[in-house]
């Protein structure tokens, strides 16, 4: 049961994908960007990564919102609405280039099982990771800071 | 179902939408399409790594952040020097700016 529904959320996901990249709209844009955030959530927790079910959640949560704002401040309005013909043709698209990831295979079925828990594979496996991307997150979010400053100081000058 | 098939389309997919989309939004949700198509090859991982594959992807998802914030305050910064969103409208306001530059000089 579990994989016909991986299987149906996988086409989601791509027919999501094509929406969010061809619609006009830059807001209808963000809403199919968020199916496709759904149903990628939705995949990890069906397939056992519950952990990275939540930390993807609560990541798209994030963009979401800023992208819904900076959509609606940024984002040029389109001359004319997408017709529902370009709107047929773009699900279909989606639901013919989910095929080859349902009927196609090129795993091999012979992979190696390593049993790790996940606080064992994070801080033990990878600890040296983790430091230097929290270094990396701290550098990029004084360097955002900068350019947002660099930006309002032009405009009073 | 395979995953590895699944995150190809995906990136191509993106691929396709980063070189074809002239507005920067849709250029980063492009971007987001791709980062997102890279994690989830990190699911066929934990399918035989649990704890691994999650930690790996963990890690892809603070990566994919921060290149989202930097994306973002680009993004913010160009629109509202430039007044649109449009890369080609960009592009062609820098060149009227860079030939007014010239004939000043």
């Amino acid at each position: 049961m579990v994989p016909f529904i991986i299987e149906v959320l996988s086409v989601g996901l791509l027919v999501s994908a094509v929406l969010a990249l061809f619609l006009d709209e830059v807001v209808y844009s963000v809403a199919a960007l968020a199916g496709t955030f759904l149903f990628t959530t939705v995949i990890y927790a069906l397939s056992g990564s519950i952990f990275a079910a939540v930390f993807q959640f609560a990541v798209s949560v994030g963009t979401l919102a800023i992208l819904f704002l900076s959509g609606e401040m940024l984002g040029d309005k389109p001359v004319k609405k997408a017709s529902s013909t370009k709107i047929g043709a773009l699900i279909g698209g989606g639901i013919a280039l989910s095929l080859p990831a349902i009927f196609l295979s090129v795993s091999s079925g012979a992979g190696v099982t390593v049993e790790n828990s996940f606080g064992d594979a994070l801080w033990n496996l990878r600890g040296m990771d983790v430091l230097f991307q929290a270094i990396v997150i701290l550098a990029v979010a004084i360097g955002i800071a900068i350019v947002l400053y660099e930006k309002r100081k032009g405009v009073k000058a | 179902m395979d995953f590895v098939i699944l995150a190809l389309v995906m990136l191509a997919v993106g691929i396709y939408g980063l070189l074809t989309n002239r507005q920067l939004l849709k250029v980063f949700i492009s971007v987001e399409l791709i980062a997102t198509a890279a994690t989830l090859n990190f699911v066929m991982l934990a399918q035989n790594a649990l704890g691994l594959g999650q930690a790996f992807l963990i890690l892809a998802f603070a990566t994919d952040t921060a290149v989202s914030g930097v994306i973002l305050a680009l993004l913010v910064v160009v629109s509202k020097k430039y007044g649109t969103s449009d890369i080609g409208k960009i592009m062609q306001l820098m060149q009227n700016k860079e030939e007014e530059s010239e004939v000043d000089a």
